[in-house]
């Protein structure tokens, strides 16, 4: 058995490589040509689009491409389609369901895009993308289109967060943040307050875990992932400090206030208070286990109201649950600080119908579907006055603790976000499971980011 | 990426229909010749194919490493000629720990996978009766699609409600978090790729197995040689070039593990079951950093095609001894 070719084959085999290279060679040099040579068709074709793009098309094709909002039917994207199409029967919108991880949507949407296609035309993306996808041409510049008097509308914070390099990139469809969720019936059991601080939070958690009232105090979202990066903001916010100096150009999380919050996640697994397994948890292990009637709080995203209370869940919990604001550390402003999440809509740059998609966003971040969106699915809607209706908090308890929060955004400001947030994910993961200590945890993380932030690292 | 090592032996008994004969003259020569022309010819739109569909983007994935390279929203932009993507990745301890890992995890793997793989040819050659039966079985995990595969090893690991958790529990052993530390994250991954590939070897040393001529064995048991003597100097020096194969089919695969971690562990606690592929991964597609992360494709590639090449090398050269 000949599992190596005998050097008589070997020559002609040799010939053809060389050949083959040579015409990848060439083939690359004359692609590469080409290439070079798009970018200005491409910038020709848009500039002759924005003399009759202004959101006011009433006909075209386009495809929205997102992920699912809720898991729940009807399908809210569905919904928002039709009752757009009714309002413009001309214009028709196909969906594309888009990876429910994140990360997986993004690097899909990237290859997509970057490859020249035409499609999606719109696309949800993640509030965190504006920077990087800004940068990279991945995304239209919406403020080239739309007026001040439309940023005007949404709540404030917003539009800030979708802003790369002075142009608004991301049209905020639906906002999101940390809330601490409790059980109600627990607390009232052993008079328990709903806790103010974290330290409070540590210690009833442990004390309801230890009565054996629940299998686990307090779960949130520790895996090595994006979900770490927005826990791990909160607390950090909540001490009083950040991760980027304003510039994006320095690490700033290695400070006293970084060291209180690390320590203090480390110590919630240490005291018992949370599972050793919650570094493994991301949102569904952390709300399955908190709606399986298994932990007495968790730090979860808006849609954790509905998914407690929705009868059709495996839930043991519902009826029992409250929502409020995260703690803060004893000495801290109250309440602590929500980290921002949420989506927006973007448009793709090579979209063949912009004019048309311009009059999609903007229904899309108008009264009706935002009020939709909040009433019928208890999504934060972005728009302030809708935000601020009687009628629609009426309808959404989370809605009503929006306004008692304190947000932090994530820093996501540098087209390195990506970088920046793995830096401290997976360091923290791993100080988490006991690997590495706080200080040393902060100390790499801030050295990764200071390279990040400056090209110079993987 | 696991192919071309190994294709262009059958591909080029094709396309060299005939061993030289023995020139005998001009005539030969100018005939010879233009069947040779024919045969380009005629292999020429597949060729062509082949390079477009494999060397081309290799070759793009080599020149993006090694030049200044920008994503527009209309594609690449590739400018001038660097070796910062090389000397991000050298210095990036990420890279260096996913090199470490990446070895690690393809030495321990397809040693033990060749090990077990080879007991088990061992016992099915032995067998007679549901012999097929008992392939098909083992075959199983081989056929099953490793991201399903993972979750379903997904579902033994979990911290809460896994199998493991529970077994482990009522043994008193605590509730140990596998997936979230660091050497047992490393491990699970192993017994999840032992699992599934075992089999493959299994079945590549057992058509070995059955090829090898019976006489020698006729010849030992007539010498009087005992089980053990006989597996170490008749069994194991002819199947030598069997396993070759099988090692160097999952060394290629192994080098290219990305779905089970990808799966289980997304790459943690921390870095660490972030294999070399992961990291090309995210460094191009989440990070879009497409310099870096074409020079660690491209040189993971080459480490995979330098290590085969020496592999080959020292196993033709003992086979050859003893020829």
């Amino acid at each position: 058995m000949h599992i190596v070719p005998s050097g008589r084959r070997g020559r002609p085999k040799l010939a053809l490589f060389t050949t083959l290279g040579v015409a990848s060679v060439l083939t690359l040099a004359a692609c590469s040509s080409s290439g070079s040579g798009s970018p200005s068709s491409s910038s020709s074709s848009s500039s002759g689009g924005s003399a009759k793009a202004s959101g006011s098309a009433t006909s075209g094709n386009i495809t929205w491409w997102a992920s699912p909002i809720t898991t729940t039917s009807p399908d809210p994207r569905t919904v928002l389609i039709k009752a757009f199409e009714k309002a413009y029967p001309k214009i028709h919108v196909s969906l594309q369901s888009a990876p429910t991880d994140t990360d997986t949507n993004r690097a899909s949407l990237i290859t997509t895009i970057s490859g020249g296609a035409k499609t999606p035309d719109v696309y949800m993306g993640d509030v965190i993308w504006p920077a990087q996808f800004g940068k990279a041409g991945l995304a239209v510049p919406l403020s080239k289109y739309l007026p001040k008097s439309y940023w005007n509308t949404f709540a404030s914070g917003l539009v800030s967060g979708a802003t790369y390099n002075g142009q608004v990139y991301g049209a905020p469809f639906y906002e999101d943040q940390g809330f601490l969720y409790y059980r109600k019936d627990l607390l009232a059991k052993e008079h328990l307050a709903v806790p103010k601080t974290w330290e409070q939070l540590k210690s009833e958690a442990a004390e309801l875990k230890n009565k054996g009232l629940v299998k686990y105090g307090y779960v949130w979202q520790g895996a090595s992932y994006e979900g770490l990066t927005c826990n791990f903001m909160e607390y950090l916010g909540s001490a009083g400090g950040t991760a980027l100096n304003s510039g994006n150009t320095k690490a700033t999380l290695d400070s006293a206030a970084g060291n209180q919050a690390a320590t203090f996640m480390r110590s919630l697994i240490t005291s018992g208070a949370s599972p050793s397994a919650v570094t493994t948890f991301q949102e569904a292990q952390a709300m399955s286990a908190f709606a399986t009637g298994q932990a007495a709080f968790l730090r979860n995203w808006d849609y954790g109201w509905s998914y407690a209370q929705t009868a059709s869940s495996p839930s043991s919990v519902v009826g029992k649950v409250g929502v409020s604001p995260l703690p803060s550390f004893s000495g801290q402003p109250s309440p602590g600080t929500s980290n921002i999440g949420g989506w927006n809509l973007y448009i793709n740059p090579h979209s063949k119908n912009v004019a048309a998609d311009l009059t999609f966003i903007k229904w899309m971040t108008g009264t009706a579907a935002q009020t939709t969106l909040a009433t019928q699915f208890s999504e934060i809607p972005t728009v302030q006055s809708v935000r601020t209706s009687p009628s629609v908090v009426s309808k959404n308890p989370v809605l009503a603790t929006v306004p008692k929060t304190r947000l932090i955004p994530r820093p996501a400001g540098t087209p390195q976000y990506a970088k920046v947030s793995q830096a401290i994910y997976t360091n923290i993961n791993s100080m988490l499971s006991g690997s590495s200590s706080p200080s040393s945890a902060l100390k790499t993380a801030a050295s990764q980011i200071n390279s990040s932030v400056s090209s110079n690292g993987l | 990426m696991s192919t071309p090592p190994v294709a262009p032996s059958p591909g080029t008994a094709v396309t060299v229909p005939a061993r030289p004969a023995p020139s005998r003259g001009r005539q030969d020569d100018v005939f010879r010749r233009q069947f040779a022309r024919l045969g380009w010819g005629l292999s020429a739109p597949a060729l062509i194919l082949i390079a477009a569909v494999t060397i081309f983007p290799i070759g793009y994935a080599i020149a993006m490493s090694v030049t200044n390279v920008s994503a527009t929203g209309s594609g690449f932009s590739l400018s001038g000629f660097t070796g910062h993507n090389y000397s991000v990745m050298f210095g990036a301890a990420q890279w260096r720990y996913a090199l470490f890992f990446t070895v690690l995890y393809t030495v321990i793997t397809v040693a033990v996978e060749v090990a077990l793989g080879t007991l088990i040819a061992l016992v099915l050659e032995r067998l007679t009766a549901g012999r097929g039966w008992m392939m098909a079985l083992l075959l199983i995990p081989w056929s099953m699609i490793t991201v399903i595969n993972a979750q379903l090893w997904g579902y033994i690991y979990n911290p809460t409600y896994g199998i493991l958790d529970t077994i482990f529990s009522h043994i008193g052993l605590g509730t140990p978090v596998i997936l979230g530390t660091r050497v047992p994250a490393i491990a699970a991954l192993m017994v999840a790729d032992i699992w599934k590939t075992t089999p493959f070897v299994a079945i590549i040393v057992l058509a070995g197995l059955v090829m090898l001529p019976q006489d020698l064995y006729d010849a030992a048991e007539v010498d009087g040689a005992n089980g053990w003597t006989t597996f170490w100097r008749i069994t194991f020096p002819q199947l030598r070039p069997t396993i070759a194969l099988a090692v160097l089919f999952r060394v290629l695969q192994a080098f290219g593990l990305f779905d089970l971690p990808f799966v289980l562990t997304t790459g943690g606690p921390g870095y660490s079951t972030q294999p070399l592929a992961m990291l090309a991964y995210n460094t191009m597609f989440r990070d879009l950093d497409f310099g870096p992360g074409a020079a660690v494709a491209t040189s993971t590639a080459a480490l995979v095609v330098i290590g085969c090449l020496a592999f080959l090398r020292v196993f033709r050269a003992q086979v050859g001894d003893e020829a």
